[in-house]
């Protein structure tokens, strides 16, 4: 009996034990709940989070050419597939943050642009961490890293949204934090044609500045604070998956020692934008956006 | 059916595509190749060839779209010039290495800047540490030709390389010349459907290369690769000539007995030189044409054996290498292949056609002249002469 539940539960596990990230990184965690979502008849291209520390665990077909390189082979691999007729297999593109939304942000723009059949993922740590924690364009204000060690100045880049303003069938933020919500987020990706979008916000104890135990807790204050709101955008409607009753910014920020030295006026701002982009986002909930 | 009617290397190239059956085209437009996806959109779009056109927003994702579609099993074409090789650049590392035998078109152009659109070899020749084989066209026909052979060459299960068949913008992409699309079934015989063996990215059958534990192992089957594929171009060549009746060889000796010195050209210079050849022949002069069609793998033992034949050997490089041991890139490559011999031909080098200008035969005649004066002299004088710098008189 204990045999047969254990044989049911490694049938829709696709990752092997062991993997080489660090203690309390995010990523594992979220392809072991991606990769139940979308089956085993998934292929993936790319890398993420910190090379391929988490995906060279993962059990099913994979390519990967370098860092830079998103969204791109795997619309190559997609199109080669279609040729064949082998239209059921799913094609997952996956990249951090500063792939998706630095380096390669142009790839993925055009993919997008082009609706190529792929699931595109960003696995965003915010910042670049396998080099070693330098800023990307997705890092917060007023984060730490080794190239911001005053804390960065710039504002992070809102993809998901510059995303659904591609008009792409599907956009959607998750968090590692909520698993029913991101595997009912990648079903539903996984069923639908076109060029999807996923942006998972993973934790990274190494680069945040965080106890490796507190990842869940850490993600959780990002949703509960507003940091971090998730949603989707489904031909172009966007609709608010959880709309929790809002904790001060500042719970999120002291949980961090990335963001230690921020002053109560940057708190203040950091706030602030926070509640605007609340604001924002519930004035647009259930509705079509234009962009 | 087979056909033949004047056709733009372009044209001849886009057909190329279109008889190997190519399954991925991923391709992004820069002049000159323009024409050549232009004609690819337009044979999809008619329904005469049946391809996934992959229209990319660059060329670092033309390439590295093409090595997805590649090790997914697709056979892949695609096309490029001067700056977009150059913004490939980090993809184009990536099918050597990875196994992956797609076939890209370099139409020659100039690199920026101190260029302009016209041809000189750099962004080719720039890429011949990388693992690509790369194979000079000298006219519409070639180019066709070549394509097809590039594959089989490509797909052949001791090579597993990418070829890049190389030809001239302008002089061969956008000049017509007669040119024979051999009929599809004749072409499928030649070159059939080909299953890689080290890649299948299906779930059901997942397979790929394992990953060289040993990095110099891993570059070393690269490197084996190459010196097999020396053998596989000029059998698959001979090949192709018995079928369709036209064949090239990896280097061709023209008008070379009985010659005291060779010039040595690449792409479409060489048909104007092949003119000057007979003509100064007609005055009893003893200079031959070699037209190096094969750079990657370098021909070094056909090399050799001209080094044994003729007493002195002019590479006309058209392109530029600064600050190297000296003169041009090929030369280079040519003076390695000589250094073993024990009794060594001259070895005299011009630079022309720099930027795209155009050789003209009386810089032709010039750098032949020159090259016999040398080996009467018996000891070269300059070792590299900027032809371009003289005033000739004539210039087109």
């Amino acid at each position: 009996m204990t045999e047969k539940i254990f044989d049911e539960y490694y049938k829709n596990f696709h990752m092997q034990g062991g993997n080489t990230c660090c203690p309390g990184c995010g990523g594992p965690l979220f392809w072991k709940l991606a990769l139940q979502a979308l089956g085993p008849r998934t292929v993936l291209y790319g890398i993420g989070p910190c090379a391929g520390c988490a995906t060279r665990s993962i059990k099913l077909p994979q390519f990967n050419l370098h860092f830079s390189f998103v969204a791109d082979a795997s619309a190559g691999i997609k199109r080669a597939f279609k040729v064949k007729g082998w239209d059921d297999i799913t094609v997952v593109s996956s990249a951090g943050d500063g792939a998706v939304g630095d380096i390669s942000f142009g790839k993925v723009s055009a993919a997008a642009e082009r609706n190529d059949d792929i699931i595109q993922v960003c696995i965003d740590n915010e910042a670049y961490m396998n080099t070693g924690i330098q800023k990307s364009g997705l890092t917060p204000y007023g984060a730490w890293t080794t190239t911001t060690p005053g804390g960065k100045e710039n504002n992070k880049k809102e993809i998901p949204l510059i995303m659904a303003a591609h008009k792409i069938p599907y956009v959607a933020t998750v968090s590692v934090a909520y698993p029913q919500d991101l595997i009912a987020k990648l079903k539903k990706a996984k069923d639908i044609k076109g060029f999807r979008y996923i942006h998972a916000l993973i934790p990274c104890p190494t680069g945040w500045r965080f106890d490796p135990a507190k990842a869940i807790e850490v993600s959780k204050l990002q949703v509960d604070t507003w940091t971090w709101p998730l949603y989707e955008v489904e031909e172009g409607v966007l609709k608010l998956n959880r709309k929790p009753e809002q904790k001060p910014v500042s719970e999120y920020l002291k949980s961090q020692g990335r963001f230690r030295r921020l002053t109560p006026e940057q708190i203040e701002y950091v706030q602030n934008e926070v509640d605007q982009k609340r604001e924002d986002l519930i004035a647009v909930d259930g509705k079509k956006i234009t962009l | 059916m087979s056909f033949t009617r004047m056709m733009e290397g372009n044209e001849a190239a886009a057909w190329g595509a279109l008889r190997a059956r190519a399954d991925v085209v991923p391709a992004y437009p820069i002049t000159p190749q323009t024409e050549l996806i232009s004609h690819i959109a337009t044979l999809i779009e008619e329904g005469k060839m049946k391809a996934e056109y992959i229209k990319v927003e660059g060329e670092h994702t033309a390439m590295a779209a093409a090595c997805g579609a590649s090790a997914a099993g697709a056979r892949v074409f695609t096309a490029s010039s001067a700056q977009g090789v150059a913004y490939m650049q980090e993809a184009l590392w990536m099918p050597p290495g990875m196994r992956l035998p797609i076939v890209m078109c370099f139409v020659n152009r100039a690199l920026a800047p101190i260029g302009g659109l016209r041809p000189d070899h750099n962004a080719a020749l720039m890429q011949r540490d990388n693992g690509w084989i790369q194979l000079y066209c000298e006219n519409s026909q070639e180019a066709f030709d070549t394509i097809i052979q590039a594959f089989k060459i490509a797909e052949n299960k001791n090579i597993y390389l990418p070829v890049a068949p190389c030809y001239d913008g302008y002089f061969v992409s956008a000049t017509a010349t007669s040119t024979t699309i051999p009929a599809q079934e004749d072409v499928d015989d030649f070159l059939p459907p080909y299953e890689h063996e080290m890649y299948s990215l299906h779930p059901d059958n997942y397979k790929s290369p394992p990953r060289a534990t040993n990095i110099a192992k891993g570059r070393y089957e690269v490197q084996k690769a190459h010196e097999r594929a020396r053998k596989v171009i000029a059998d698959v060549d001979k090949e192709y000539e018995k079928i369709f009746g036209r064949g090239y060889g990896i280097v061709e000796e023209y008008q070379c007995d009985d010659v005291e010195a060779v010039l040595v050209t690449m792409g479409s210079m060489t048909g104007t030189a092949k003119d000057v050849i007979d003509e100064m022949q007609a005055d009893g002069k003893k200079i031959g044409l070699v037209k190096l069609k094969m750079f990657r793998p370098f021909p070094t033992e056909k090399f050799q054996e001209m080094g044994k034949k003729y007493n002195a050997i002019a590479m006309v490089d058209r392109n530029t290498s600064y600050g190297s041991a000296g003169g041009g890139i090929v030369s280079m490559e040519i003076a390695r292949a000589l250094y073993p011999l024990n009794d060594r031909p001259l070895l005299l080098n011009y630079h022309v056609g720099l930027g795209g200008s155009d050789v003209t035969m009386k810089q032709i005649e010039y750098m032949a002249d020159k090259t016999l004066e040398a080996v009467s002299k018996g000891k070269v004088d300059e070792e590299v002469d900027w032809v371009e710098l003289h005033d000739l008189g004539e210039v087109m």
